[in-house]
């Protein structure tokens, strides 16, 4: 119900620590924006920032055209999930739930209304009377968003809501949080580490890294057009493939040769190449695992490689393979692709072609390490 | 193959033996210590029962007359009022003093303001002064606003209480143990620092709160050096350490010894009543505090 | 001699044991020189700082207002005539509290100007015309004019501080009206008591508490230790006390030509302190872990009744109990004469349980542990219960037996986690007045040292000695505090040696 700006935000801690370096955001209403990066990135501290849990050393944060740099936290209108819950461990879910609308002085009446609609949506009225303690983890986590729920507030901020919760767990609630968003429909500000979330659950992406943003964009944008290797290899999984290569030009066609095969680059990626006014240079060469192609004859511009891990995982297969020069690449294959026959000479040591699609290539400078087709 | 089953036989009962000598040899150490820490009050106890002319120190160990004389003679004496008067100090002190090591270690606990470190390190630094040394200078300036001696029960709940700010560490431990993200999640709820004090911290803190109510209620009555200064001389105003003291003096002694057992008795037994009910808290607070340091 | 890593771990295990101890000895100066560095930091910081806020007062002046520049005079000034009505007069208030009393009559500008010389003129005799005697007359009170020109001292800064408070304020709100925002009015400053600004509030009465009955006793008793306040120089009735320089603390340490005996006894009593207050954390301490394994040992029946038996013992105040103990273990006690009856002391002979040197000092340090042990053994075993079992069990898979358990395990865990404790506590003991006192009152009396301040005697630690001296038929209150003073030296210099080399601050997360 409220748009969220960030202008210049910085975070200084004890004087000279930068958390967060000039940090500029326009949040639009209605909007789930997820804040995604390794720990120490400035992530959370943000999120803080915008809370008004942590001080905001300098620029400006606005919700809803307010300056807000110095209302306390709860004058800002905002709610909040945090990572460990938070729950109160003296008081029942009723009462954990209750406590911000008491605090407002809502009649009890209307309190009862509220907590009962919100326990109800999460599924934990059963479990209204409990102490926090009684819970599980999965419980303890709807109790912790229905506390923020029942408040009606212009944001939703969560704060890696999940990550306490175990992989199946966290699979079923990321797609309660889907669910919960229609329902709410507010401004969303979600912080997590595991790229996987912000992919499915964000509208926006915001990729962050030692207090700086990295790329701002939406789920397709950033896995199909990362900015600069570090969004590329963040996001995606298994991580992107990256090889040190030189990039050429033989007139209006453009090569790249990772361990000396040499790669025509065509398409789309070759005319925007030649389009960008790209220079021939060292570059590192990038392509995800689901992109490469797995030939078992050797061919023209196929890299040779011998396989050395093969994991099954069920719908697809993960190899880890060798090229001649030591390198290691991964390669994502689906298992319904595969003939019986061919599944069976995946073994330790089998030797294998690797195929790179030209439209599936990324080329980042391998001096400044930014994408040399996104621009600002 | 029978011989192998007989050494591992013996193997087995050899640790089991060796176990139950060992065991024996701790039952045995402790019921000595048992006797040893517990001879003392035992005694005490008996020899309030002491009746007879000798009020002295004797060799009896068990009463040849027992009587209620000593009790009884307590009521000639001022005891009554020593009592009352530690009472008195240790109701109001533990109240005070409670409110200021919470406002204190909460403080310290829970905001991050600029002078923390500075007033941390600076209370540590004042902590390794003598405290003693500053009774000479209390006593005189109590004894201007007319709080000494016979009136030394209001001065000395102002000494005790004035300083207690300094005796945070322990509750701040307890305090540093619940996580911040509560405070948060309440000031997002809505609620003001204060509130947040009141409704959350409070209500978690309820071990240390006891903890800290029972060592302030249990300090005046162990307090000597203080309590003794500042009643300078005059009966009305002792609490029972500094009265009881006087009757163990080369002069009372052997008039006094066993009123003093007395005397001793109705002090602690409903200190340690009190202290046994809320042992689990002493316990916490103490473990807690060592841990932390 | 640098080693690497590796080197180090291929020497013998003597040599490693010979590297540790010396580095322990090289780094008592590194940290005492560390000190010194930091107290040089510290001057220098706050150097800097004054010359940064005093830039700040001069430049607020020149580009204030003229409402910031009436400020400077009057404080409050700037609040009020912009609305902030309730910190303006507050400000003011103080000013005019702090005005009246500095230039009143007898008020803080009469206390500083006597302050240097502590009184001119003593207590003396006076011509009384209506009963035509002499009758003594009292003049100049030394101790007051060196309480309150203390309390004048701490006024005075507390004026500078506000008024710079007042300063920054007036910048302050130029700077929030000239970008057009609006001030706190005096509602906010109220409601931010409760929030914002909470521990301003929760400390205030704890702080004032503090620094009205700790600090500035202390500060007023450090300047005691220059003077000769004494029962005979009591300022007021009887002589006037005086600035005597360094003098006490020559006589203390024997420095000059003085009488030495102080000195000598200064020697012997901090020699004694020391020694008691080593055995009596480190008896405790080891004593109190063994009686918590023994509880805790698996197969021992009735755990709970062995150690509510010792908890009880904490519960009775100790003034009874160690009162009587010590009657217990006198000349004619209950011990001598139970001796005597059984036949094992012939007729009235007795033991010197706590009447001669060397028995006394060892029957305090015993009937401490009497004490100590329930303490000890309660927090022994709160830490022993929290020691992971795994490294237990992973020891016994190692091979490792229960010695061996006990000194690569336990023993480390708990003095890893008690460090700081045994700090506070081994300093708890120099300064434990209470279990000398009530046992045997310092005595016996050291006959060598009994021409010294206080009669000392052999079992009397230092503060204990101080007591006797404050409350001694002289009332030396001088030496007294020249006592307190280098306790507070000793005690700190170990703190810091100890604070430094103490793995728990070191590698805090070691064990965790």
């Amino acid at each position: 119900m409220a748009n969220v700006k960030l202008t210049n935000v910085v975070k200084i801690y004890d004087g000279n620590v930068i958390a967060v370096h000039d940090f500029n955001l326009d949040i639009r209403d209605k909007e789930f924006v997820v804040f995604v990066g390794p720990s120490g990135c400035g992530k959370s501290t943000t999120l803080r920032m915008i809370a008004g849990l942590e001080e905001i050393s300098g620029g400006t944060i606005e919700i809803d055209g307010e300056v807000v740099n110095d209302l306390q936290p709860k004058d800002r209108d905002i709610a909040m999930v945090f990572q460990n819950y938070a729950l109160y461990p003296h008081m029942t879910v009723y009462d954990n739930i209750a406590f911000s609308l008491r605090l407002k002085k809502m009649p009890e009446d209307e309190v009862y209304e509220r907590v009962t609609r919100a326990a109800d949506i999460l599924g934990i009225t059963e479990y209204l009377m409990r102490k926090p303690r009684a819970l599980s983890g999965g419980q303890r986590q709807r109790v912790a968003i229905g506390r923020a729920m029942v408040r009606d507030s212009k944001v939703f901020l969560m704060d890696e809501p999940l990550s306490n919760l175990d992989a199946k767990l966290r699979n079923q609630m990321r797609a309660e949080i889907i669910l919960l968003r229609q329902k709410l429909n507010t401004t969303f500000v979600y912080v997590t580490h595991d790229q996987t979330e912000a992919m499915t659950l964000g509208d926006r992406i915001v990729i962050m890294k030692d207090g700086y943003i990295q790329q701002v964009g939406t789920p397709t944008e950033v896995f199909d057009m990362p900015k600069n290797l570090f969004v590329a290899e963040f996001i995606g999984a298994p991580k992107m493939n990256i090889m040190e290569t030189r990039l050429t030009r033989e007139g209006n066609r453009w090569f790249v040769a990772p361990f000396g095969v040499k790669i025509p680059v065509e398409g789309e990626k070759g005319a925007a190449l030649s389009r960008e006014y790209v220079a021939e240079q060292d570059i590192l060469l990038g392509i995800r695992p689901e992109h490469i192609t797995l030939c078992f004859q050797g061919g023209e511009g196929l890299i040779p490689c011998s396989l050395e891990v093969n994991e099954m995982m069920g719908s697809e297969l993960h190899l880890h393979v060798t090229t001649e020069d030591g390198s290691r690449l991964i390669v994502r294959v689906p298992t319904l692709g595969l003939s019986t026959a061919e599944r069976e000479s995946l073994h330790q040591g089998a030797k294998v072609y690797l195929g790179f699609e030209s439209k599936a290539l990324h080329f980042f400078s391998k001096e400044t390490e930014n994408n040399l087709l996104v621009q600002e | 193959m029978k011989q192998n089953e007989n050494t591992s036989l013996k193997k087995h009962m050899g640790m089991k033996a060796k176990t139950r000598v060992s065991n024996t040899i701790i039952y045995i150490i402790l019921v000595l210590m048992t006797i040893i820490w517990l001879f003392p009050f035992v005694s005490i106890v008996l020899q309030s029962f002491r009746g007879g002319p000798v009020k002295g120190m004797t060799n009896e160990i068990i009463p040849s007359i027992w009587s209620l004389e000593n009790y009884v003679a307590l009521a000639k004496t001022d005891f009554f009022r020593w009592y009352l008067n530690t009472l008195i100090m240790a109701l109001f002190v533990s109240v005070l003093q409670t409110v200021i090591v919470l406002c204190m270690s909460y403080t310290l606990s829970r905001f991050r303001f600029k002078m923390r470190k500075g007033l941390m390190r600076f209370m540590l630094i004042l902590g390794m002064f003598p405290g003693m040394l500053t009774m000479i200078i209390l006593y005189r300036v109590l004894k201007d606003l007319g709080l000494t001696q016979a009136n030394a029960v209001p001065g000395l709940i102002l000494v005790y209480v004035a300083s207690s700010g300094m005796g945070y560490y322990v509750s701040k431990g307890f305090f540093d143990t619940i996580p911040k993200s509560l405070d948060e999640a309440a000031r997002i709820d809505g609620a003001t620092r204060a509130q947040v004090l009141t409704k959350i911290i409070l209500p978690l803190a309820k071990p240390i709160v006891i903890y800290t109510v029972l060592t302030s209620f249990m300090a005046p009555w162990g307090d000597f050096v203080f309590a003794r200064y500042i009643s300078f001389g005059a009966s009305k105003g002792m609490n029972v350490a500094v009265g009881l003291f006087n009757w163990l003096s080369k002069d009372q002694i052997n008039s006094s010894y066993t009123m003093f057992c007395a005397g001793g008795v109705i002090v602690a037994i409903p200190v340690t009543i009190i202290f046994m009910c809320l042992q689990k808290y002493y316990v916490e607070g103490v473990t807690g505090g060592a841990v932390k340091g | 001699m640098k080693l690497t890593d590796l080197e180090y771990l291929k020497l013998p295990k003597w040599r490693r044991a010979l590297i540790k101890i010396a580095q322990f000895f090289i780094s008592i100066p590194k940290a005492f020189l560390n000190l010194f560095v930091k107290i040089g930091q510290f001057f220098k910081k706050a150097g800097l700082a004054i010359g940064r806020e005093i830039k700040d007062i001069v430049l607020t002046f020149k580009n204030g207002d003229w409402k910031t520049r009436i400020s400077y005079v009057i404080m409050g000034f700037g609040n009020i005539t912009r609305g902030q009505i309730l910190r303006g007069l507050l400000f003011l208030l103080f000013e005019g509290v702090f005005l009246f009393f500095m230039f009143k009559p007898t008020g803080g500008l009469y206390w500083l100007s006597m302050l240097p010389s502590l009184g001119k003129e003593g207590p003396g005799k006076a011509y009384d015309p209506v009963y035509d005697t002499y009758v003594t007359a009292y003049h100049d009170n030394s101790f007051q004019i060196l309480l309150y020109g203390v309390l004048t001292i701490f006024f005075i800064i507390a004026f500078i501080f506000t008024w710079r408070l007042n300063v920054k304020q007036n910048k302050l709100a130029q700077q929030i009206l000239d970008s057009g925002k609006k001030l706190k009015s005096g509602k906010d400053d109220l409601r931010s008591m409760v929030d914002d600004n909470f521990h301003k509030t929760l400390l205030a009465l704890p702080l004032t508490g503090i620094v009205v009955f700790t600090v500035m006793p202390i500060v007023f008793m450090i300047l005691v230790a220059f003077t000769n306040y004494d029962g005979t120089h009591d300022g007021y009735s009887n002589a006037l006390f005086t600035w005597v320089g360094l003098d006490n603390f020559n006589t203390m340490l024997g420095i000059g030509s003085g009488t030495k005996v102080y000195a000598a006894t200064f020697g012997e009593i901090l020699l004694w302190t020391l020694v008691w207050a080593f055995f009596a954390t480190f008896t405790n301490y080891f004593l109190g872990m063994l009686v918590a394994m023994m509880i805790n040992k698996k197969g021992i029946q009735f755990k709970k009744f062995w150690r509510t038996v010792l908890v009880m013992t904490i519960a009775i105040p100790q003034f009874i109990s160690l009162l009587y103990v010590s009657k217990m273990f006198a000349q004619n006690g209950m011990v001598n004469q139970f001796l005597q009856s059984i036949g094992v002391l012939k007729g009235l002979d007795y033991i010197h349980f706590l009447d001669e040197a060397t028995p006394a000092r060892i029957s305090v340090i015993l009937i401490n542990i009497w004490i100590g042990i329930p303490y000890l053994m309660l927090i022994a075993t709160g830490i022993l219960m929290n020691i992971p079992q795994d490294l237990y069990e992973s020891a016994k898979i190692d091979g490792a037996s229960g010695w061996k358990q006990y000194t690569k395990i336990t023993l480390p865990y708990m003095l890893f986690i008690t460090g700081p404790y045994l700090l506070t506590s081994f300093i708890g003991n120099m300064n434990n007045f209470n279990v000398i006192y009530l046992l045997t009152g310092g005595g016996p009396t050291n006959s060598a040292a009994s021409t010294a301040a206080g009669s000392a005697g052999y079992t009397d630690l230092l503060i204990t000695w101080l007591f006797k001296i404050t409350t001694g038929a002289e009332s030396q209150y001088y030496f007294a505090s020249v006592i307190g003073i280098l306790v507070f030296m000793i005690v700190a210099a170990i703190s810091l040696i100890v604070y430094n080399l103490m793995p728990s601050v070191k590698n805090e997360e070691d064990f965790q």
